[in-house]
């Protein structure tokens, strides 16, 4: 009956259902007539006429299948929709949907609509106890704990929330609001890093949360996370751009930032942050012009910005030009006073929205201060402004009477101390551990002069809080003033200050004590001084000790600049004591442009105080230096006479420095006769000091005569320290080189001295450098060995001293000081200088330590050059090396240092130039070789040097044949003559090997010239003379006069194996031509010697011998000698010669069945000739014994 | 924050060690710890029992910097006699060879994203940049000379530029000197912006935060760790406590910690919340040429690791965290 109207086939023709359908409801209403109280049918068909937006009807049939089963919660369900959405009955809605839910509390269907309808009933606590309900009976009715959560949220009871929320994500883990909403809960309860992941899950599921990434912005910056809030605010404004909220954040978070920042120093990046943040604030301001924070917030980064934009310029500019300084500071200024100003502007508003909030009237009280000490006219309106902020603070108090900072601000903004020291009582009455409140009140008894008490409280402030800085710099202050202390621990406590606080005033404080106690330099105080001439920049002193803080570190020009600023910041301000303090500044001025050589300014500074009136000690000692340095020696010495006068009436330790200066200043002047003169007239009783002792030990060892001994010597009880003594020893010892008056240096004095005082001070660096230069200085043989040892590697001393040398220059000229080539690699060639062993290698490596601690240290990479040359040298100038050093001399050669005139400069750069042309004669490029010799010829320097460029260029045209060019150049090296013994021997050497008939009695006898200078080493080089006219003789093949002349040599010196070798070699030739047994003898005990002296194997000697006593016919010596000889040979050179020996000794163990086990005896003898082919196919007589042994 | 020495490794090379760099972790292997020597070589380690990969040889002088790839894959070493062998990581194939005048070549630093290796330019008083996939010279970037017109003077030596360092957004770069300024550059522009100053000896190392890109931390020879705010010229901070030269500064990856080597033969670890030295590691015998932090990647991103090298031809490994 219910369904037939319905049932007709127009009413389903516009319903694009699939004919299955069809005949499925058909089938449904024919199943109802059949059974009409069946409830699912009901239900069924209810649910299609619902689906068909038949309402009404579906309805009908929702409320049989209801009645007839109770139990189904599905048609109370969308009975409740019903109600809800066609009947719009409430109340019926409400009881259908309370039915489902209790039936079956999953259903979110009917538990949704449910809790809305409560909810625009305002039935809250209803709402509530269903969701618990629904949540309590089923740990499945995630919509329950969904809506419990957001209703717990709401009513902020976060603890349940928590819990209801994580239960809700359990069911609906994408659902972004959930995890806002946990966020939050979290929040609340203080879990703040739970509330930042869970805001990150919402802002990961759904990139718009605005109020996410707001709040976890909120929490990055109570977190002190201020970069990171920023960077979420920056997000969120991104998504909308108007939330205010954000906004507010951001700048919060910006001034947090540039608070950051200001803390540490930076101000320009601090100011950048704030007038970002100052942007943000007014923009947001301006669109909600209601919102009392906002102004406030506006106001604080105003306020900021007036305390911490920088005064930066281009001081340069402003140096010699008042008016501009005087602009730019003013500018500064007038930026600082419209911050400030803005911000009281903003703080009213604020204060107009809300005049209930205490705070703020403080905060107009702070900047109105401000805003009075930035103010021009300082001095007129200060009364008024003051009493403007005294007048707010007791605003604040009479809303706020129990809030104790506002006593504290009123302790400090009132001019009255009764009204400060019982403002700041009251604050402490409040809260006793307030440590900025004692901190105050010491300020306070210190200006009243209480010290006793200020002490007392100073001492409580810091025990309550040690990380505030005005006690800090009050103590420091304080034992600046009593002088109680050492400067030195004013200095900590005032360096404690700074860096809690980087105050101007305790900047300025803390480079005034570094100036006492000797810490100028260090840069902590220049970064402290930067920072507080870019907040004082009208305070005089800040310039002045930014100079002298430059002035330590030897930046004299910086410093001049510096002084002047200060000058036109004294003349700007409104100083009572004006020129007395343009007067001290002037003194520096001058000091530093004397000291940065601009002696016409500095003495236009003098000449200018002078006319102001008398200049004081240190006035007159930088007049006369900055007159000395002009040229001005008349006035300058009459300026040291009137400081000479002033002697009597000074402290003593400015009576040293003043004697000091003259002396010096009149040694420059006059000489060292009148300096002599004057301070024997001086009375001696102003000589106690360690200072005024080197000065007169100085002038003393440059006098021959001793006229200062007295002096002197009574100076010297005045040194104190062990490095003073030392150095005095050093000094003494510089003395005896110049001490004999003549030009050249009296090296042997200074080195005995030397080693006597080095017995003294072992360890004093300074003497066991200048002995090991000495002992190279004297080129006497093998000092460089114990030049080398004398000088202390471990320890090199970073100090850099210019002009003395160091442990390393010591090694790189001992290694290539030694004539002889040779290294502890037998690879290459055999070492004959035995005291050298293993010097050499370690001599690159560690002037390339040099290199790489001082890469600019030119000396260092010179020697290097040097250095490596001789290793390519001993390596047989291998490619690579070749290749390398040609770079080094390349760049070095290149370098402007090496075009100076100075004969120093000249000498290195002849040298390079020498080492290019060698290294480019090894390499077979002749042309480049020859360039460079001539280069280093046409240098300008002593004949003595100039002869090796022309010695080099010999040896080129002797290998080139070229024997026209050769004759100029030999006669050029006659001509120029040398010191050098080397030279002569070469150019002899020469001589004989390119055969060339020149007269050489000319050389002879410049040589025996050369080596009468020098007594001590006269045998050695007389030997090696000889040697080299032995050997000439044997290229003519008069081995009979060359045995004498070798003989000769070995008489002269009878330590060298070489020589003796080389006679025995000149004998064995002499017995084979002429078989004498004479020469024999003479073979043997030359050979046996070289046995004897060599400390390292000799080659050839042992085969030699063995030859010579073979001869002689013992053959047990032969036999023995002979089996030497393979020992003295390293692995990689022996030649094919030993190996046919060892056949020979092989053959003979063969014959003679010797049971000894050997060398020679581990191979056939046929098989050491093979190996002896193997090293030397090409010689025949290999070939011919072993075609024998074949045989 | 704490050091805690895991491995050292005593005659790593045959003479000082003057260079530590760590080649940042690729897709087949962990992050590998190159080091230079006076001995001529370069030799790669693995972490963290420092089991020597390989070793380098071809260069003729002492190896005075070792730079590495961000990538991983590249590394250059640069010699005393200024030749620059860039050379793959893992095959140790060459893959350039920049030559300099000797002298002219100090510290390398590749930037951020690889493109371009900065190279100290010692006396040139310059930083040299190298375009890393043609290896040919970009730019040069010379500090202006702040004396006028005074040829003579050793003011060319003066300047002689020591250390660089890329800030981690690769717009900055700047470099110490050895008379104590540190230069800044606009790396984009290849201009000159300011000088830092403060210190008044050799600055030999500099490195910048890896967060934020104004913060610069240099090391002297006075004995300093300055902090700077580069672009706004001022210094922020300052940290003293070696007994000697400072010769080294790396920061640490979270950029909490700044590590310095010292001629006083020790290393230390510094707080930059406290801004002060946490740590002093005495286990060296001689001068702490170099420390390096271990890049972030790789398996075990969590544990940081410091290298330091020093003149005892030693290398120690450390646990920072």
């Amino acid at each position: 009956m219910l369904g037939r109207e319905f049932w007709s086939e127009e009413d389903l023709s516009p319903l694009t259902m699939a004919s299955e359908t069809h005949t499925d409801e058909q089938d449904l209403f024919r199943r109802l007539q059949d059974s009409s109280d069946d409830a699912s049918l009901h239900f069924d068909i209810g649910l299609l006429l619902w689906n068909k937006q038949q309402e009404e009807k579906a309805a009908q049939h929702f409320i049989l299948s209801a009645k007839l089963n109770p139990k189904n919660g599905e048609s109370f369900k969308y009975l409740g929709h019903y109600y809800r959405l066609v009947s719009l009955d409430t109340q019926r809605a409400l009881k259908c949907y309370q039915r489902a839910v209790t039936i079956n509390p999953d259903d979110f269907d009917s538990g949704e609509p449910l809790c809305d309808l409560l909810d625009q009933q305002g039935k809250d606590t209803l709402e509530v106890a269903v969701c618990l309900e629904a949540s309590q009976i089923s740990p499945r009715a995630f919509w329950a704990f969904r809506r419990l959560g957001f209703l717990l949220v709401h009513q902020k009871k976060w603890s349940e929330a928590v819990q209801s929320l994580q239960h809700a994500i359990r069911g609906y883990p994408t659902c972004a609001d959930l995890w806002e909403a946990l966020g939050l809960a979290y929040q609340r309860l203080g879990r703040f890093t739970a509330a930042v992941k869970s805001y990150g899950r919402a802002i990961e599921l759904d990139n718009k949360m605005v109020f996410a990434l707001v709040e976890s912005g909120n929490i990055s910056l109570t977190l002190g996370q201020f970069k990171k809030g920023v960077e979420q605010f920056q997000q969120a404004l991104e998504i909308l751009p108007d939330c205010v909220p954000a906004q507010f954040g951001l700048a919060l978070g910006l001034l947090s930032l540039a608070n950051d920042c200001i803390n540490l120093g930076a101000y320009q990046w601090g100011a950048s942050l704030l007038e970002e943040a100052s942007e943000v604030a007014r923009e947001s301001a301006c669109s909600f012009r209601n919102i009392s924070c906002i102004w406030k917030l506006h106001a604080d980064i105003q306020l900021a910005y007036a305390r911490c934009n920088p005064w930066i310029e281009e001081v340069q500019q402003l140096e010699s030009n008042k008016e501009a300084f005087s602009a730019s500071i003013n500018s500064w200024r007038k930026t600082c006073f419209l911050a400030a100003g803005r911000a009281k502007f903003s703080y009213q508003r604020a204060l107009h929205l809300s005049p209930w909030q205490a705070n703020i009237y403080s905060d107009i009280a702070v900047t109105s201060d401000l805003i009075t000490s930035l103010s021009r006219n300082y001095k007129q309106d200060l009364s008024a402004r003051r009493q403007l902020a005294e007048k707010m603070s007791i605003g604040a108090l009479l809303l706020e009477g129990h809030n104790y900072e506002f006593w504290v601000a009123l302790g400090c903004l009132s001019d009255h101390n009764e009204l400060n020291q019982h403002a700041l009582i009251r604050g402490l009455q409040l809260n006793v551990s307030l440590a900025v409140a004692w901190g105050y009140l010491g300020k306070l008894y210190l200006k009243v002069d209480e010290k006793q008490l200020a002490r007392q409280v100073f001492d409580r402030a810091r025990s309550i809080d040690p990380g505030l800085a005005l006690p800090w710099a009050s103590m420091s202050a304080e034992s600046y003033v009593s002088k109680e202390s050492a400067p030195d621990e004013a200095f900590e406590s005032c360096s404690r200050a700074v860096q809690i606080m980087p105050l101007a005033e305790f900047q300025i404080g803390l480079t005034k004590l570094a100036l006492l106690s000797g810490h100028l330099a260090s840069s902590q105080v220049f970064g402290a001084i930067q920072q507080a001439v870019q907040h004082s920049p009208h305070y005089p002193e800040s310039h002045n000790l930014h100079g002298l803080v430059c002035e330590a570190q030897k930046d004299y020009k910086s410093a001049a600049t510096f002084y002047r600023l200060a000058r036109h910041a004294v003349s700007i301000g409104s100083e009572s004591n004006q020129n007395s303090h343009i007067r001290d500044i002037s003194i520096n001025l001058a000091r530093s442009l004397s000291k940065a050589g601009k002696a016409a300014d500095a003495l236009q500074e003098c000449e200018n105080l002078k006319k102001e009136g008398p200049l004081d000690e240190e006035g007159l000692q930088v007049y006369a230096f900055s007159l000395w340095q002009h040229g001005e020696y008349d006035l300058a010495l009459s300026v040291a006479g009137s400081l000479a006068s002033n002697l009597s009436s000074m402290k003593k330790a400015s009576v040293a420095s003043s004697i000091c200066f003259i002396s010096r200043l009149v040694y420059f002047i006059c000489g060292l006769d009148a300096v002599i003169s004057s301070i024997i007239k001086m009375p001696k009783e102003l000589f106690q000091s360690s200072k005024v002792s080197f000065v007169m030990s100085a002038i003393n060892a440059l006098d021959g005569q001793n006229r200062l001994g007295l002096v002197v010597s009574s100076t010297r009880h005045f040194l104190k320290y062990q490095e003073e003594i030392s150095r005095m020893q050093f000094l003494i010892a510089l003395g005896k080189l110049v001490k004999n008056g003549s030009d050249c240096l009296d090296i042997r004095s200074g080195i005995a001295y030397l080693r006597k005082a080095l017995h003294m001070f072992p360890n004093c660096n300074l003497m066991r450098n200048l002995l090991g230069y000495l002992l190279l200085f004297s080129e006497e043989l093998n000092n460089g060995h114990v030049a080398t040892r004398c000088c202390n590697m471990d320890n090199p001393d970073m100090s850099n001293q210019e002009g003395l040398k160091s442990a390393y220059d010591i090694h790189g000229a001992g290694a290539v000081a030694c004539y002889s080539t040779g290294n502890n690699n037998p690879k290459f060639t055999f070492p004959t200088c035995a005291k050298k062993s293993s010097s050499h290698p370690r001599a690159i490596k560690s002037l390339q330590k040099c290199i790489h601690q001082k890469p600019w240290n030119h000396d260092a990479r010179y020697l290097l050059v040097l250095n490596y040359l001789q290793k390519a040298r001993e390596q047989r100038f291998p490619q690579h090396l070749c290749r390398t050093l040609n770079r080094l001399i390349q760049a070095a050669l290149s370098n402007e240092l090496y075009y100076k005139t100075e004969l120093d400069y000249q000498y290195r750069h002849f040298q390079l130039l020498l080492c290019a042309s060698e290294i480019s004669l090894q390499c077979g490029n002749h042309t480049s070789c020859i360039t460079d010799a001539k280069k280093a010829s046409q240098l300008v320097l002593p004949d003595n040097y100039l002869f090796f460029a022309h010695l080099q260029l010999c040896r080129l045209y002797a290998m080139k044949d070229d024997h026209l060019n050769f004759q100029k150049e030999y006669a050029r090296c006659l001509e120029l003559r040398t010191d050098s013994h080397i030279g002569w021997i070469c150019l002899k050497l020469m001589e004989c090997q390119y055969k060339l008939e020149i007269d050489s009695n000319a050389i002879d006898s410049s040589f025996e010239e050369c080596i009468k200078r020098d007594g001590n080493s006269w045998n050695m080089w007389m030997a090696v003379y000889n040697l080299v006219r032995g050997v000439n003789l044997l290229q003519k093949r008069d081995l009979v006069s060359a045995e004498e002349f070798v003989a000769h040599a070995c008489s002269l010196a009878g330590f060298e194996s070489c020589l003796f070798l080389c006679h025995g070699a000149i004998c064995m030739e002499l017995v084979r031509q002429h078989n004498s047994p004479h020469f024999l003898s003479r073979a043997i005990k030359s050979l046996t010697k070289v046995h004897e002296l060599s400390l390292i194997p000799v080659p050839f000697a042992s085969i030699l011998l063995a030859q010579a006593e073979g001869s002689l016919g013992s053959k047990e010596r032969w036999d023995r000698t002979l089996r030497l000889e393979w020992y003295n040979w390293s692995q990689e050179m022996r030649p094919a010669e030993v190996y046919f020996q060892m056949h020979l000794l092989a053959r003979q163990l063969n014959v003679g069945l010797s049971f000894k086990s050997s060398t020679e005896s581990s191979q056939s003898p046929h098989r050491w000739v093979i190996r002896a082919i193997h090293m030397n196919p090409s010689c025949m007589r290999y070939w011919r014994v072993l075609q024998k042994l074949m045989e | 924050m704490k050091l805690g020495g895991i491995k050292s490794v005593d005659n790593a090379h045959d003479d000082s060690v003057w260079a530590v760099t760590w080649a940042p972790a690729t897709a087949t292997r962990p992050p590998l710890l190159l080091t230079g020597s006076l001995d001529e070589t370069v030799r790669l380690w693995k972490s963290d029992d420092l089991i020597l990969e390989r070793t380098n040889t071809g260069h003729c002088l002492g190896v005075a910097s070792v730079a590495a790839h961000p990538l991983g894959s590249i590394a250059a070493s640069s010699s005393l006699d200024s030749f620059v062998r860039v050379f793959d990581v893992d095959s140790n194939a060459t893959i350039a060879t920049l030559e300099a005048p000797p002298s002219e070549v100090w510290q390398m630093r590749f930037d951020p994203k690889g493109a371009i290796l900065a190279v100290a330019g010692g006396g040139s008083a310059s930083i040299n940049l190298w375009n890393t996939s043609t290896w040919e010279l970009v730019a040069t970037l010379s500090i202006p000379r702040v004396e006028g017109p005074k040829p003579s003077d050793k003011s060319a030596s003066k300047k002689f530029v020591l250390s660089v360092a890329w800030s981690p957004d690769g717009k900055r770069l700047a470099c110490g000197s050895m008379d104590g300024t540190i230069s800044v550059f606009d790396a984009q522009r290849n201009k000159f912006l300011h000088h830092l100053e403060g210190h008044f000896m050799p600055v030999r190392s500099l490195v910048y935060s890896p967060y934020d890109p104004r913060l610069l931390f240099s090391a002297s020879d006075d004995g300093n760790v300055h902090m700077y705010d580069a672009e706004g010229k001022a210094l922020v901070g300052t940290m003293s406590g070696h007994a000697s030269w400072v010769l080294c500064v790396d920061v640490s990856p979270d950029g909490a910690a700044i590590a310095t080597g010292s001629s006083d033969r020790t290393v230390r670890l510094w707080d930059l919340n406290m801004r002060a030295s946490v740590q002093t590691m005495s286990n060296h015998t001689d001068q702490v040429w170099g420390v390096a932090f271990r890049p972030p990647g790789g398996n075990d991103v969590r544990s940081g690791r410091l290298a330091s090298v020093s003149d005892d031809k030693s290398i120690s490994l450390y646990d920072y965290s």
